[in-house]
C-alpha cells in the first residue's frame, strides 16, 4: 500500500520550473531513497509533502488524505539545512517542538525521555543548544525529528557532517524505526548508502523524475553490462576503445560500461595486448553509473529538445 | 488557523523574551532614570553646602534694619554705631562677612536706590533675597509713615494667580495648552522609539530563526502565517506588559515623590495647607510653580495604548516581512531604510502638529496609516480631535494592517526557506507574486 502517492505536482517560482510534473508512490514500511544532483528539485518536493509549500497543480496525498496540517503531525522532517534555537535550553527546545507537532505536554515529556537516554544525551537538557558540540547538537536535532514518533519520517542528507561514529548509530536508529514499520524517505546523493538501504529509489534531474521503481529492478534492467578492470601498465589503451563510457577511472583501475556495439571479449582481447590483467570480472552496474548515466543522457534529451523546440 | 499552535508559539515568543535579562533590567531601569528626575534636583539641594552667609545692614534712620534683621536674623546683622564703614568693608574683604548696605533716609524717600557691596559669591538667589527683603522693608517702613489703614495693606499683599482653561465644543473646560504641547511631543517620541524597538525585536527574531534554519523544522509543523502572527501578537504583549509595568511604575513614583517634593520645595504651601491635608499642600505647591503640570488623562493613555498597537502591527508586518529577506542583520541596509522611512518622516512634523494640531496638514498627516501611530497621539494630548477622525484613522490603519500583513506573509513564506544570500528589494516584489 502507499502512505505517500505524488501525482503530476508542478511548482513555479516565478520563470523557474523547479519541479516539472512529478509522480511517484512510496509504499507503507518502505525505505524510500530520492536521489538527484543538487538543484534538481529534490528538496522542493520533499518541502511539499511536509505541506511547507503546496504545489502549484497535481496532489500530494498523505494515507489517502490530501497533504495538509493534518498529515504534518505524521511526519518527521530532517531538514538538508539543520538548525535549533541556539540560545534556548535543549529540554524546552525539544519539548516545544514535539508540542508543535501536536503531541501533549505528558506524551511529549515521557518520548523525550526515551530518546535523550537513548542517545546519551539525558544530562544536556539543562543547557543552551550553543553550548553543545556539533555532533551533540546533530543529536538533538534528530530527536527532535522522531520524538512525536511518525509514521513517516523524512531525512534530507541525514549523515552529512556525521563524524562515522555518531553516523553509524543513525544508521541503526533509522533500520530500527523501519523494523518497526515507519516508512523512511531519505534524500542524497551519497549512492553507496542508498544500495545499502533502500528498497525504492527515484531520480531526479532538472525538476523531473527520471527513473523510478524499486533498486533490484532497476539494477535488472540495465543489464550485465559493466566491467570491472584492473591491469598494471599504460592506461592509455582504455582512450582507444569505442563504444564505451568510463567510470572510476585510476591509474589501474577503471569500470567501463559496455555500449551497443561491443562485447566483453573485445575489451578483454585489447586489455591483453596492452597491459598485464590483475582483475576482469563482468558485472550489474553500480548506482553512481546508473545515476551519472541516466542523468547524463536526461540532460543531452532535453538539451536537444530545448534547441528544436 | 490552528489556535492551539498558535498558542503555543505565542507562548514561546512571549514567555522566552520576558525572562531575558536584557528585557528585565531595560524594564526596571526607565522608571529608575524616570526617578532620577525626580531624586537628582533634590539630592543637589541636600547635598550642596549649606554656608551661612551675613550681611551687615548699615542704617542711618534705624527703621529698616531691624526689619530686615526680624525677617532673616541669621543673614540680615545690625551695625552697631561704633562701627565706622571702613572697617565694615575691611571685614568683608577679608572675607569674614558676604556683604555690607548702607541705608540711608533718602534711600526710604525713593531718590536714591540702596548698594549691596559684596564679596562677589552667592550668586542670584543670595541679591534676590536681600532685595527682596529691602523691598518689603522699605514698602512697609514708608506704609507705616503714611499711616495707612490694615485693610489697604491686606489689599497691597493680595495675590492673584492666573489658571487657564481651553473652552471646547462640547462646553467641556480643559487645561491649558502650554505644557501639553511637551506632553504631545514626548508621546510622538515615545512612540517613534517603540516601533523601532519592537519592530526591531520582531525583524530580529525572523533573522534569528531563518539564519539558524530551525524555521524550516518549525513550518514542517505549523503554518508559515500561524508562526508570522504567534511572533507579531507574542511580541506585542511584551510591550504592552512594558508598558503597564512603566505606568504604574511611573505612577507610584510619582505619588510617592510629591510628598517629597513638597518638603523640599513647597515649605511656604505647607505651612498655608498646615501640613495635615496632603492633597491641598500638593495643589498649593503646585499653584507655586511656573507652570501645570499637565494630567494625561485616561482617555489619552487608552488612544496611546491602541495607536502603539495599530502601529506597531502595521510596521512589524513590514519587519518580518524584511527580515525573512535577510541573511543577517547587517545586511541590506536598504530594506531596512524604506521600512523606516515612514516612522521618521512623521518626525520632522512634530513641531508644526504640536504648534498648530488642527490644521490641514496636521489632519491629513494623521489620517495616513502609517503616520496615523505618531501623529495623531500628539494631536490627541494637544486637543479635542474629533471622535470621527480618530475613528477613520483607525479603520484605515486595520485596514492597511491586513493589507500589509496579507502582502508580509506572502514575502515571509517565500523568504525564510530562500538560504544562500540576502534578497534585494525586486526579488521581494518577485516572492509577493508567487502563487
Amino acid at each position: 500500500m502507499s502512505i505517500i502517492k505524488i501525482d503530476s505536482i508542478v511548482k513555479r517560482f516565478g520563470d523557474f520550473l523547479a519541479v516539472d510534473n512529478v509522480s511517484f508512490n512510496v509504499n507503507e514500511g518502505s525505505i524510500f531513497g530520492v536521489l538527484g544532483p543538487n538543484g534538481a528539485g529534490k528538496t522542493t518536493t520533499i518541502r511539499m509533502i511536509n505541506y511547507i509549500t503546496i504545489p502549484d497543480s497535481g496532489s500530494v496525498l498523505i494515507k489517502e488524505q490530501k497533504a495538509g496540517p493534518q498529515s504534518q503531525q505524521l511526519i518527521g522532517y530532517l531538514p538538508e539545512e539543520r538548525g535549533l534555537y541556539k540560545k534556548m535550553k535543549v529540554g524546552e527546545q525539544l519539548l516545544y517542538l514535539a508540542r508543535l507537532k501536536g503531541m501533549t505536554d505528558r506524551d511529549a515529556r515521557a518520548s523525550l525521555q526515551y530518546w535523550l537516554d537513548r542517545f546519551g544525551a539525558i544530562d544536556w537538557t539543562k543547557k543552551n543548544l550553543g553550548d553543545l558540540s556539533k555532533g551533540q547538537q546533530q543529536k538533538i536535532q534528530f530527536i527532535s525529528t522522531i520524538a512525536h514518533d511518525p509514521e513517516i519520517c523524512i531525512f534530507d542528507e541525514p549523515f552529512s557532517g556525521l563524524d562515522p561514529i555518531n553516523s553509524e548509530l543513525l544508521r541503526e536508529v533509522i533500520i530500527e524505526l523501519n523494523k518497526k514499520g515507519k516508512t523512511i524517505l531519505f534524500a542524497t546523493h551519497r549512492m553507496e548508502q542508498v544500495e545499502q538501504m533502500c528498497d525504492d529509489i527515484c531520480l531526479f534531474s532538472q525538476g523531473s523524475i527520471i527513473l523510478t521503481g524499486s533498486l533490484s529492478d532497476i539494477k535488472r534492467s540495465f543489464g550485465n553490462n559493466t566491467v570491472r578492470i584492473g591491469f598494471r601498465g599504460d592506461d592509455s589503451f582504455l582512450d582507444d576503445l569505442d563504444h564505451v563510457r568510463i567510470n572510476n577511472r585510476s591509474a589501474n583501475y577503471a569500470e567501463i560500461r559496455l555500449l551497443e556495439g561491443i562485447n566483453e571479449q573485445q575489451v578483454l582481447r585489447k586489455a591483453v595486448d596492452k597491459v598485464e590483467i590483475t582483475l576482469f570480472e563482468f558485472v550489474q552496474p553500480s548506482l553512481q553509473e546508473i545515476f551519472i548515466s541516466t542523468v547524463n543522457d536526461s540532460v543531452t534529451r532535453k538539451a536537444i529538445q530545448n534547441k528544436v523546440s | 488557523m490552528h489556535f492551539n499552535k498558535f498558542a503555543i508559539i505565542f507562548k514561546r515568543e512571549y514567555l522566552s523574551r520576558v525572562t531575558s535579562k536584557a528585557y528585565i533590567i531595560t524594564t526596571l531601569l526607565a522608571p529608575l532614570i524616570f526617578l532620577s528626575f525626580f531624586l537628582i534636583p533634590i539630592a543637589v539641594i541636600l547635598l550642596s553646602p549649606d554656608t551661612q552667609r551675613v550681611v551687615v545692614v548699615a542704617d542711618e534712620t534705624g527703621t529698616i534694619a531691624p526689619r530686615m534683621a526680624e525677617m532673616n536674623p541669621e543673614l540680615f546683622l545690625i551695625a552697631d554705631e561704633t562701627q565706622s564703614i571702613d572697617s565694615i568693608r575691611e571685614r568683608v574683604m577679608q572675607g569674614e562677612i558676604q556683604g555690607y548696605v548702607v541705608i540711608t533716609e533718602d534711600i526710604i524717600t525713593g531718590d536714591r536706590s540702596p548698594e549691596l557691596i559684596y564679596g562677589g559669591t552667592g550668586g542670584i538667589g543670595f541679591i534676590t533675597e536681600i532685595q527682596g527683603a529691602l523691598r518689603t522693608s522699605i514698602r512697609n517702613e514708608k506704609l507705616d509713615r503714611a499711616e495707612v489703614p490694615d485693610e489697604v495693606r491686606s489689599i497691597m499683599t493680595e495675590r492673584v494667580s492666573l489658571t487657564t482653561r481651553v473652552l471646547t465644543e462640547t462646553g467641556d473646560e480643559e487645561q491649558d495648552a502650554g505644557m501639553l504641547v511637551f506632553l504631545g511631543i514626548g508621546l510622538g517620541m515615545v512612540m517613534y522609539t517603540s516601533m523601532f524597538i519592537y519592530g526591531g525585536i520582531v525583524m530580529r527574531g525572523v533573522i534569528e530563526e531563518k539564519t539558524s534554519r530551525i524555521v524550516e523544522v518549525i513550518v514542517s509543523s505549523v503554518r508559515p502565517f500561524e508562526l508570522l502572527t504567534g511572533k507579531v501578537m507574542g511580541v506585542g504583549a511584551l510591550a504592552i506588559t512594558q508598558f503597564v509595568f512603566w505606568a504604574l511604575a511611573i505612577t507610584g513614583i510619582s505619588a510617592l515623590s510629591a510628598p517629597i517634593l513638597l518638603y523640599f520645595f513647597g515649605s511656604n504651601a505647607s505651612a498655608a495647607g498646615g501640613g495635615a491635608d496632603t492633597q491641598e499642600a500638593l495643589r498649593a505647591a503646585e499653584a507655586e510653580l511656573p507652570f501645570t503640570m499637565p494630567e494625561i488623562s485616561l482617555g489619552l493613555m487608552v488612544g496611546f495604548i491602541v495607536f502603539f498597537l495599530l502601529g506597531y502591527l502595521m510596521y512589524s508586518a513590514l519587519f518580518a516581512a524584511v527580515g525573512s529577506a535577510l541573511e543577517s542583520e547587517t545586511e541590506n541596509q536598504q530594506l531596512s531604510i524604506i521600512v523606516s522611512l515612514p516612522i521618521i518622516i512623521p518626525i520632522f512634523f512634530l513641531s508644526p502638529v504640536s504648534t498648530d494640531p488642527d490644521s490641514t496638514l496636521a489632519v491629513t498627516l494623521s489620517l495616513i496609516p502609517l503616520f496615523s501611530p505618531i501623529i495623531m497621539p500628539v494631536r490627541m494630548a494637544i486637543m479635542n480631535v474629533p471622535f470621527w477622525e480618530i475613528g477613520l484613522a483607525i479603520v484605515l490603519m486595520i485596514l492597511t494592517f491586513i493589507g500589509l500583513m496579507w502582502l508580509s506573509s506572502r514575502i515571509y513564506r517565500v523568504g525564510i526557506l530562500m538560504y544562500g544570500k540576502s534578497a534585494s528589494l525586486k526579488e521581494l516584489i518577485k516572492w509577493a507574486r508567487y502563487s
